[in-house]
């Protein structure tokens, strides 16, 4: 994997992470309005980073591969590989 | 309904195989406190829960707990590559080799296979819920032991982070248990089932 993809990977992984964890604590705090805040602040830049990720690196989802020509979700590496996550 | 997300939940990339060590991390895979059976037991449970909010609790860490056993799963993958029939039988890894190669089985460090006997659904929330608090702690000191054990920061860096995920589990499923008994009749919690008997 390239710096650069890794790179954009990381920043991708830190804002999912991010979105799971205020997910939980809103499930016990669901009225909490900086909790709130923080997950459509999050929610945003998961789905900007995400977008840009998959437009040059490939889906993330199978359900948003481009499937033009190719099957494009088997033609990158599963994460479990060393050095693809 | 679930979707696969290509992506780990935190990375792993290890540099320097050691089947010694990845067998003692199988405990955390199939073991009777490892992640498969952490998914099982919260993903069992929560249909019966009384409340929305607990519901999604398990339901939320449930499936955190299959992205969990995924990691788990890679850290045994990376550690086991390219290793050579001696490495196999002086790292004590053999006895797994034997029946599974290098592929990836829930079985604990012994090699015992994974067991829903290592699990309950009782339908009675209070009880399940500390199950679930006790299920996290065993978790968080399994990977306090593989700490011990385990010098390579490729690898300890992914099981900090696994453990570090087992006490939040935990805050959460006690706030779960507050939120459950805040429901029920404080001076008795146990007067009666809220998921089976009639109020």
């Amino acid at each position: 994997m390239s710096s650069e993809r890794q790179k954009l990977l990381r920043r991708l992984q830190a804002a999912r992470f991010a979105l799971v964890e205020i997910n939980l604590y809103l499930d016990s705090h669901p009225t909490c309005s900086e909790g709130l805040k923080y997950f459509r602040t999050k929610s945003e830049e998961v789905k900007k980073l995400t977008a840009e990720y998959q437009e040059k690196y490939g889906p993330i989802t199978a359900a948003d591969s481009k499937a033009d020509g190719y099957w494009d979700w088997v033609a990158q590496a599963f994460p479990w590989e060393r050095g693809e996550s | 309904m679930w979707k696969y997300e290509k992506t780990l939940e935190y990375p792993v990339n290890i540099k320097n195989p050691n089947p010694a060590l990845a067998k003692v991390i199988l405990a955390q895979l199939g073991g009777p406190d490892g992640e498969m059976g952490a998914a099982s037991r919260y993903l069992s449970q929560r249909y019966t829960m009384p409340c929305r909010q607990v519901q999604g609790i398990l339901t939320d860490i449930g499936t955190e707990e299959l992205a969990h056993a995924e990691i788990v799963s890679a850290i045994i993958y990376q550690l086991t590559r390219n290793l050579t029939p001696k490495q196999i039988a002086e790292s004590g890894f053999d006895a797994y080799y034997v029946n599974h190669t290098t592929g990836i089985y829930p079985a604990d460090a012994n090699g015992v296979g994974f067991t829903a006997d290592y699990i309950q659904s009782t339908g009675d929330p209070i009880a399940d819920l500390h199950e679930d608090l006790a299920a996290e702690q065993k978790a968080r000191l399994s990977y306090d032991n593989i700490l011990r054990l385990a010098d390579d920061p490729d690898v300890r860096d992914p099981i900090k982070f696994l453990r570090e995920r087992e006490i939040v589990h935990f805050q959460r499923f006690g706030e779960g248990l507050r939120m459950t008994t805040d429901q029920l009749d404080a001076k008795n919690f146990y007067a009666f089932n809220p998921a089976f008997d009639k109020k």
